[in-house]
């Protein structure tokens, strides 16, 4: 048994969580976000006055963001011992976990895009902004996907000393149901739908990272009793 | 089941204790929309006001008094459960499921009536925040009544109904939730001044 690579994979849950928030907040400075209501000529003057923080911090963040692939794979090796085969929801998982990683990265690459040559037309500054942000917060669906997959798999277990505490299944419902609103910030350029607001950043963004902590405190638990052949 | 145990304590939780993980949370993330919703409204009470006038407060009574009988008859279906008489609970349970079938019914001409008005989520943020607020709330409504389908279809098939009652008890508490929720909805949005 991997116990060790086990470990190393759920560790890489925690370095990604801190290392693209880093990117994200203090090198960066996208956070708080650019309001969806500046102008051509604010977002590209965003992106001309400091224009090397902002590739330096999307490259972090595009870095930080293939450790997303280890974390999802850890948490397929413990979900699969809570199914029986063939282990539908283990692969579902593992897919829509992978899907999740491009959501990180892409929209990197389309803010390093704008970076590239701040000097070019404001509006194609402007446009490719635009993208970065809805791609990086509209696709709700993978999220969902995977969080299903995890609740239904844990609610599933059935042995007497299931994997994970059943709650944490109905946890991962209820962070479904929060990436929910991010899909409405199509509609909208201001308010708690927008993609600097409440309900479409803020809570997304905290409910996003303390899944990650959640998740890595337990699987860390299941991964360590698996280890000493005793029930988690 | 395992948590049978603990369903018949002294220290009775409603269901199994996780699904309380996902009331709570549910019920915080509709604390924040209520929140936005009145802080919104604090910002420019006028249009609020008079956007309101536009709403059908009839429709929106007819509704609270259709998941207010739901849950009466979801009450009445748990304590079926209780007194091992399945047949009964289901008969509780599907017609609970009616009354969410007829919530629908009234939102559907409700929406109906606003959009050939010319209202739509665009319109203004009071409209914004009562097709969200309501649509959110109904896909908690088609969230219940699939809970209440599966409970129902439980309850047919199962030998031992205790086992059942921890599941159905559940089911009943996120119905309860629902209800709540619209209560509170329809106190903001459309009786609010």
């Amino acid at each position: 048994m991997n116990t060790k690579n086990q470990l190393w994979c759920t560790w890489s849950g925690i370095a990604f969580a801190i290392l693209f928030t880093v990117g994200f907040w203090p090198i960066s400075h996208f956070m708080p976000p650019p309001s969806p209501t500046m102008s051509a000529a604010e977002v590209a003057g965003m992106y001309s006055a400091n224009t090397n923080q902002i590739r330096f911090g999307l490259l972090v963040m595009m870095g930080a963001s293939g450790l997303i692939l280890p974390f999802t794979a850890a948490i397929a090796a413990q979900m699969k011992r809570m199914e029986d085969a063939p282990s539908i929801l283990t692969y579902l998982q593992l897919a829509s976990g992978t899907l999740g990683a491009v959501f990180f990265i892409v929209p990197c690459v389309l803010w390093s895009v704008a970076a590239f040559r701040p000097e070019r037309a404001p509006d194609l500054i402007h446009l490719m902004n635009d993208a970065g942000w809805m791609l990086f917060l509209m696709p709700f669906t993978t999220f969902i996907v995977q969080n299903f997959a995890i609740g239904i798999a844990v609610l599933g277990d059935k042995s007497a000393q299931p994997v994970f505490p059943r709650w944490l299944g109905f946890f991962n419902f209820w962070v479904a149901v929060l990436f929910v609103p991010g899909g409405l910030l199509t509609f909208f350029k201001t308010g708690p739908f927008a993609w600097n607001g409440l309900m479409a950043f803020w809570v997304p963004f905290v409910v996003f990272f303390t899944w990650y902590i959640v998740m890595f405190v337990f699987m860390r638990k299941g991964i360590l009793a698996q280890a000493a052949g005793r029930p988690a | 089941m395992a948590n049978m145990a603990a369903a018949q304590s002294d220290e009775h939780i409603p269901g199994e204790a996780g699904v309380w993980v996902f009331i709570l949370g549910d019920m915080v993330v509709f604390a924040l929309l209520f929140g936005a919703f009145v802080y919104y409204r604090a910002a420019d009470v006028p249009l609020f006001a008079s956007a309101q006038l536009s709403l059908n407060q009839s429709l929106g009574a007819l509704n609270t008094l259709l998941l207010l009988t739901s849950s009466w008859f979801v009450v009445h279906g748990v304590e079926a459960v209780r007194a091992r008489r399945a047949a009964l609970a289901r008969g509780m349970l599907a017609a609970a499921f009616a009354c969410g079938v007829g919530f629908m019914l009234v939102k559907y001409f409700e929406y109906g009536e606003k959009l050939r008005a010319g209202f739509t989520i665009t319109s203004n943020d009071f409209f914004m925040y009562y097709y969200l607020l309501t649509g959110i709330h109904l896909l908690h409504v088609t969230i219940g009544m699939a809970v209440l389908a599966y409970l129902w279809q439980r309850l047919r098939s199962a030998n031992d109904i205790d086992a059942q009652l921890s599941a159905v008890e559940s089911g009943a508490s996120f119905w309860h939730m629902v209800d709540i929720l619209w209560i509170l909805l329809f106190a903001l949005v459309y009786m609010m001044r």
